[in-house]
């Protein structure tokens, strides 16, 4: 009987639990100081935070003539996607093109997540979640408001959230001939997919956005906010179109270093209200080729 | 949140009755709350577990599947990567970082395209492969390793006693 009755669980496996408990009470502090996608502020609220330092509010100051508005997000290791994936909701409420070329773009990238080993049953769950958004915002079922209720409620937002992950990780696992070159150690793209890419709450690296606009020819300008010497704050565009930038990208994120934002341009087509004539149809077609 | 949980846990129940795999039945232990799953895993052949139907709780969370369910055998098992309190300890249980047993980089984690199913077919190979290297139960890791015979002989006693006992209560042997 002795050898059937083993003592209780080891005294490692209670720290564990203390850890993790400790994590989890972070998170919620997070959770209950920031929601997950905010209201628009001014560009101006960044200096409240950096009145003390003279390095940002440098930066910031040179922001506020090209960027008028900021969106916040939570915190919560998620930021990157959810910042990407709100705004391209937000433009879809006004651009018919852009749902049109999605819309079509999605259903090939489905078949080559489920091509690449990808559980078909759950990934048609998010894939299904994410089309039905899709749909209800470029057929105009879903306004801005409800848009940004859908945004803020957890699970909604991070079933889309994690739809992204997902083909930011089939980008990679494509490309993992190329994308080994920027693996650290001997980590294969496939286990850096399933440790730091398909589950929730990890942080985005460059790596991260590289795959995602790929993906999804989503355009994206990164703003980075940091402590470099320059008095402009730095740009990073994806895809890299190189010194002579012709196109405006669609999506603008503000990166302040470990998080990203949504920021406004100052004068954005998107924001110029719903595309209804054909001159502006015709200028959205060529930024997105 | 708890929709989109509810939801999916609905799609997996007629997913897994459907089409359930070998040697496995999982559902919600009641219709009112299907974040409380009973599961009934058969022993796979050719193991010392071989023909006993064990029984496990799964306790989902209210942001499932972005986070995994915890389970716990409710038969009384002795393996090394069960607790002797019938918790299971398996790295697709836990999302990477999450890492109480320092799983190795390259074992399965969880992640919101993981499923029932899957966490069910992991057990399953756990139950005939044991993990030795990281045990949660360490005196069953031990014997497994030095003294398979006597393993063998307290695996087919609790064979046996899954094959006796009435369907599992709450009030499992502690």
């Amino acid at each position: 009987m002795s050898s059937e009755s083993p003592p209780p669980a080891a005294s490692g496996d209670n720290q564990d639990e203390l850890i993790l408990a400790q994590k989890e009470a972070i998170a919620q502090d997070i959770a209950s100081n920031a929601s997950l996608v905010g209201n628009l502020e001014p560009v101006y609220s960044l200096e409240r935070e950096f009145s003390h330092d003279a390095v940002f509010m440098t930066k910031i100051g040179n922001l506020k003539g090209r960027y008028a508005e900021l969106r916040r997000t939570r915190p919560d290791g998620n930021c990157f996607f959810r910042a990407v994936a709100y705004r391209y909701f937000e433009l879809l409420l006004h651009r018919p093109d852009e749902y049109e070329r999605i819309k079509a773009l999605l259903p090939r990238a489905k078949a080559q997540m489920i091509e690449l080993g990808m559980p078909t049953f759950t990934l048609e769950d998010f894939y299904d979640n994410f089309m039905d958004h899709v749909d209800r915002v470029g057929q105009a079922h879903m306004d801005a408001q409800q848009l940004f209720e859908t945004f803020n409620e957890p699970g909604q937002s991070d079933y889309l959230v994690v739809f992204l992950r997902l083909l930011t990780s089939m980008q990679l696992q494509r490309n993992a001939e190329f994308y080994q070159n920027f693996m650290e150690g001997d980590k294969t793209v496939a286990e850096f997919c399933a440790t730091e890419v398909e589950p929730m709450y990890n942080e985005s690296d460059h790596i991260h956005i590289t795959a995602l606009t790929e993906a999804t020819g989503i355009s994206l300008r990164v703003i980075y906010l940091d402590r470099g010497s320059q008095t402009e704050a730095s740009l990073h565009d994806f895809p890299d179109q190189g010194e002579s930038a012709a196109t405006t990208p669609l999506v603008h994120l503000l990166y302040r270093p470990g998080h990203y934002d949504v920021i406004y341009p100052v004068k954005s087509t998107s924001e110029s209200g719903p595309a209804t004539s054909n001159a502006t149809v015709t200028t959205t077609a060529e930024l997105s080729s | 949140m708890a929709s989109t949980a509810l939801r999916r846990l609905m799609a997996e129940f007629k997913q897994l009755s459907e089409n359930p795999p070998e040697g496995l039945m999982a559902g919600p232990i009641s219709d009112e709350n299907y974040f409380e799953w009973e599961a009934a895993i058969t022993g796979p052949q050719d193991t010392v577990f071989e023909d006993g139907v064990f029984i496990a709780r799964l306790t989902f969370p209210q942001d499932y599947p972005l986070n995994p369910p915890k389970m716990k055998f409710m038969s009384k098992i002795f393996h090394p990567n069960i607790y002797a309190d019938g918790r299971v300890c398996i790295s697709i249980l836990h999302a990477p970082g999450d890492d109480p047993m320092g799983y190795e980089q390259s074992s399965e984690r969880w992640s919101p395209v993981q499923s029932v199913e899957k966490v069910l077919l992991s057990v399953m190979s756990m139950l005939a492969e044991p993990n030795t290297e990281s045990p949660a139960n360490v005196d069953a890791a031990k014997m497994w390793r030095e003294n398979r015979e006597d393993f063998k002989k307290i695996a087919h006693k609790h064979v046996r006693m899954t094959l006796e006992e009435d369907p599992p209560s709450e009030s499992r042997n502690t």
